[in-house]
């Protein structure tokens, strides 16, 4: 593309469990600024993907690196200060906290006075469009919300590049409309976004470019047009009878 | 402000007038000082257990560590509190450090931190239990000197209920200070779940360390001034699994989502044990217990939450969204 340097360097990244291997061999760049898409049917090893980059898991192999910087090996809270900000695809809520406290968890992270850190839980909020709600109970809230509740607290934590695992899954399709704009909205903030998605439209509507994995190898890489209108895509995932 | 340390100024409040109370009898006075200080040494507990989910089994240890620290220290040493009790801090500071790594390290959570915790106490009781110049099992006196106030003996138990005042007043204030500051979320945070709070940015290893080193300090000092109070020490009362559990169950009846809930097991439960023990002791031997125990399951039964966990729903009540939205869902229940 440009010379611009690459905000998220994947090489060679590879993750084994005994002898099973959920990733192997899977390289991309996320350049600053884009929305950058991860397909691929069930157990294609997407969240296994993402536990890597966000340092929950160890990599078998490859190297990550965050704007120039290698932070695979590093501590999960340390690779969130970098920047790198993830949401979970079973979203649970810290139990007895509210919305926002649940926010102000993220928020101490760059702000360790509590009243800073309440200041910009609201604003993360107000960011999702859920400032009203944030004295509840966390518990309380619904799917959707405990979503948008899932990416305040990852915005909250002032990412530059924020990783989406499967955040429109089992929403009504207003739900997701809405929640793909709120996408948009941060990613329009300056927010680089990383998103995995069952949904091939969704992709489609939202990413430039994007990979597929499949049986945790990657079978294309590029924009998400040419990527989807690959022939081995096609079989693989869409089944090979998809015009 | 007020508002922030509110959970904090009730209980001393309460207590203030507890020891007001118990000045005109030496034997309420015993009893306030034993719910006191082992109430105290279970709200450090609690810090751990109820709001980090790291369920302690061996606070003993840190407990005994303070006893043992101030009785060999004038034992062997000639030193008084103001020597020995920052060296039990410093002690038990250290041996949280060192047990709370090596768990942490190496991942071990839920029953299996209990176990680890609770089988490092089990060897120091034996360790303390064969040590002669530990007074093996039989305990050490702590001699009375010339120079009693250097070595905080009194002649009368009031001036040691003060100071187990000013312990508990400083335990809560301190522990709401932290609970409501970063250090406070970032526990109730791991408590839910570790996974989710590293990725939000929560040390993980560094909080907890925190806790673990926190609760142990406060429990050590509470140990000191056991060994002061009392001017006896022994491994069964100071290093003992009974302190332990007691403080497990203290919490437990008492609330462990509260600051003040394992407090409020021990008013409970220590007088009560008294009560049995004065009306039910004399008769059929260990029937007391056996009431006791009743009374633990019974009140296990009745208060999952814990009393605690009952007292705050009712002030919490004044709030009246929660019944109304419990009504419409009734209400829809009802319709389909």
């Amino acid at each position: 593309m440009s010379t611009q340097q690459p905000l998220l360097a994947v090489t060679g990244l590879g993750k084994s469990f005994g002898g099973l291997k959920a990733v192997s061999d899977v390289s991309f760049e996320v350049m600053p600024g884009e929305i950058f898409g991860i397909i691929g049917p069930n157990g294609a090893g997407k969240t296994t993907l993402f536990n890597c980059l966000s340092g929950l898991l160890p990599l078998s192999s490859g190297a990550v690196h965050l704007d120039g910087r290698r932070i695979d090996g590093m501590r999960p809270h340390d690779i969130c200060r970098l920047g790198l900000a993830r949401t979970f695809q079973i979203v649970r809520p810290f139990q007895g906290m509210s919305v926002l406290e649940n926010v102000k968890v993220a928020a101490f992270g760059r702000h360790p006075a509590s009243a800073d850190a309440e200041h910009h839980a609201h604003l993360a909020l107000r960011r999702i469009g859920m400032d009203h709600l944030a004295d509840l109970d966390a518990e309380r809230l619904s799917v959707a919300e405990m979503r948008r509740l899932e990416i305040a607290r990852a915005i909250a934590t002032e990412p530059r590049l924020l990783l989406l695992d499967e955040m429109l899954a089992g929403l009504t399709a207003t739900e997701a409309a809405a929640l793909c704009d709120q996408i948009r909205r941060i990613n329009a903030e300056g927010v680089t976004i990383l998103m995995v998605e069952h949904s091939v439209p969704i992709i489609s509507q939202l990413c430039g470019n994007a990979i597929v994995l499949n049986f945790g190898e990657m079978l294309a890489s590029g924009t998400t047009r040419a990527v989807l209108a690959d022939a081995r895509v096609q079989e693989a995932y869409l089944g090979s009878a998809v015009s | 402000m007020l508002r922030r340390f509110l959970p904090a100024l009730v209980p001393t409040l309460l207590a203030i007038a507890a020891f007001c109370a118990s000045l005109s009898d030496p034997y309420f006075m015993e009893i306030f000082i034993m719910v006191g200080l082992i109430g105290t040494v279970a709200v450090a507990w609690n810090l751990m257990a109820g709001f980090t989910g790291l369920v302690s089994l061996g606070h003993s240890l840190f407990f005994g560590i303070g006893a043992y620290t101030v009785a060999y220290g004038q034992v062997g040493f000639g030193l008084g509190p103001l020597a020995t009790w920052p060296i039990a801090a410093l002690l038990a500071l250290a041996s949280a450090l060192f047990i709370g790594l090596l768990c942490f390290r190496y991942g071990l959570r839920g029953y299996f931190f209990s176990i680890a915790t609770l089988a490092f106490s089990e060897v120091a009781f034996l360790l303390v239990s064969a040590t002669l110049w530990l007074g093996r099992s039989d305990g050490m006196m702590l001699p009375s000197s010339p120079d009693a106030l250097r070595y905080l003996q009194f002649d009368h138990k009031w001036p040691y209920g003060l100071i187990i005042v000013g312990f508990l007043a400083l335990t809560l204030f301190i522990s709401q200070a932290v609970l409501t500051a970063r250090p406070g979320y970032y526990w109730r945070a791991l408590r839910d779940n570790e996974g989710a709070a590293e990725a939000l940015g929560v040390p993980a290893m560094r909080y907890k360390l925190l806790v673990f080193a926190l609760s142990a300090v406060v429990t050590a000092i509470g140990g000191a001034i056991f060994a002061n109070t009392f001017a006896f020490v022994d491994p069964r009362s100071t290093l003992g699994v009974e302190l332990s559990i007691q403080l497990l169950v203290f919490g437990i009846i008492g609330g462990l989502g509260l600051l003040w809930g394992p407090l409020l097991g021990a008013a409970l439960l220590i007088p009560a044990g008294e009560l049995l023990r004065n009306y039910l002791g004399s008769g059929f031997h260990g029937v007391n217990i056996v009431a006791y125990a009743l009374l633990l399951i019974v009140l296990a039964l009745l208060l999952p939450q814990g009393l605690g966990g009952v007292l705050a729903a009712r002030l919490r009540r004044r709030a009246p969204e929660k019944p109304a939205a419990d009504a419409k869902a009734l209400a829809m229940e009802a319709a389909q």
